[in-house]
């Protein structure tokens, strides 16, 4: 059994980002990403949240908020216990993402996003307490990229002349993909290397989260005034950036040669 | 959280920062409601600077949405950070609102 950390709050909305700050510090400590630790904190303010709006809201008495994060070896296990009337908020059933905005309620996500954002959810009520149990899984997705390498994603990286860096993932770039070449991309921005090249000629499809991964790397590269060039894009995959608008934003070239004289000679 | 108010020639700007969450989500649907009801219900929401945003932050976003699209208004938003695109993602919210990926880009859409 790993270390264990908790804190306990009165039912009030005010004090939910202590709780919050809390679990960002442990999370952080367990060694998850900065994603991962956003789900985990995400996912324990909506449910703090929705006890004290649902739960203690009719009270006449506020009861109290205990947040238990246990750090395993494969994993962390959040407990949300509260004194509230005995109430399941995993069966409430999810809302459809896929709504239109007419048919919209503009609440009632908070409950949809802890299951989406967490690896696993239970309830149970026992002793007069609602016990909310979350997990976030030490999946290699979840862990900071520090522990992230080329051997764990597949994709290459080669240093060219003038230091600068082609990285050349694979495939589909879609959300399953995004994260690890995320991985790599921030790993090459972490260390310093603003200059990089993305290969493209083997990406046989890209979606909207594959090139979030390339517009969050380009903005970073650009602030820190490098640059995040696009080489050998397929035509069906340049057509989706044009659809988009980002060859107005990034430097695309047929090969890594042109973008290494036209960039950075 | 902090927000700043711009009114610009065609648009009214809101550039949020910080935290939005359930402590405090009620003043951007408070500002935001300020707004449409003054008429301005061409607007920009810039969340370039939101470090994090829970639901409470997009139920204020969407009630304010439905409210200027019962007019010709809309509101579009600015430069989510990629976490706060994901949350945006997951309740199919980047395909009811016009997102772009900066304030000039999403003020100059009007």
């Amino acid at each position: 059994m790993g270390e264990e950390y908790r804190i306990t709050i009165p039912g009030i909305l005010e004090r939910i980002p202590d709780v919050c700050d809390a679990v960002v510090a442990a999370a952080r400590r367990s060694g998850f990403n900065e994603r991962a630790v956003y789900h985990c904190q995400m996912a324990v303010d909506e449910a703090c949240t929705n006890i004290v709006e649902h739960g203690y809201g009719m009270a006449q008495q506020v009861g109290q908020i205990e947040v238990i994060y246990r750090n395993e070896p494969d994993r962390c296990v959040i407990t949300i216990a509260d004194n509230g009337p005995p109430f399941n908020p995993l069966a409430r059933e999810d809302p459809d993402p896929t709504m239109a905005l007419s048919d919209r309620k503009p609440g009632g996500w908070g409950i949809y996003f802890i299951k989406k954002m967490m690896d696993e959810t239970s309830y149970t009520y026992e002793n007069g307490r609602n016990y909310l149990t979350i997990v976030k899984l030490k999946t290699p997705q979840n862990m900071a990229p520090a522990a992230r390498t080329t051997a764990d994603t597949g994709i290459a990286v080669h240093t060219l002349t003038g230091s600068v860096r082609e990285i050349s993932p694979s495939g589909r770039l879609d959300s399953n993909a995004a994260p690890d070449l995320q991985a790599v991309l921030d790993a090459q921005l972490d260390d310093g290397h603003v200059h990089l090249i993305v290969n493209m000629t083997d990406i046989s499809y890209i979606s909207t989260s594959g090139l979030k991964v390339l517009v969050n790397a380009w903005r970073r590269a650009r602030d820190a005034s490098g640059n995040v060039a696009l080489v050998g894009l397929k035509p069906q995959i340049l057509e989706v950036f044009e659809t988009v608008g980002f060859d107005q934003i990034f430097s695309i070239f047929d090969t890594t040669d042109e973008a290494l004289k036209a960039l950075y000679k | 959280m902090q927000i700043q108010t711009s009114e610009l020639k065609r648009v009214t700007l809101f550039e949020v920062s910080g935290r939005v969450d359930s402590t405090n989500a009620n003043e951007l649907g408070d500002a935001l409601n300020a707004a449409i009801d003054a008429g301005r219900t061409q607007i920009v929401v810039d969340l370039s600077n939101v470090e994090y945003m829970s639901s409470a932050g997009l139920r204020e976003l969407v009630t304010a949405l439905k409210k200027v699209k019962r007019g010709t208004g809309d509101l579009r938003l600015a430069a989510p950070s990629e976490r706060v695109m994901e949350v945006l993602e997951l309740a199919g919210l980047d395909s009811i609102f016009e997102i772009y990926p900066s304030q000039v880009e999403a003020v100059g859409s009007f």
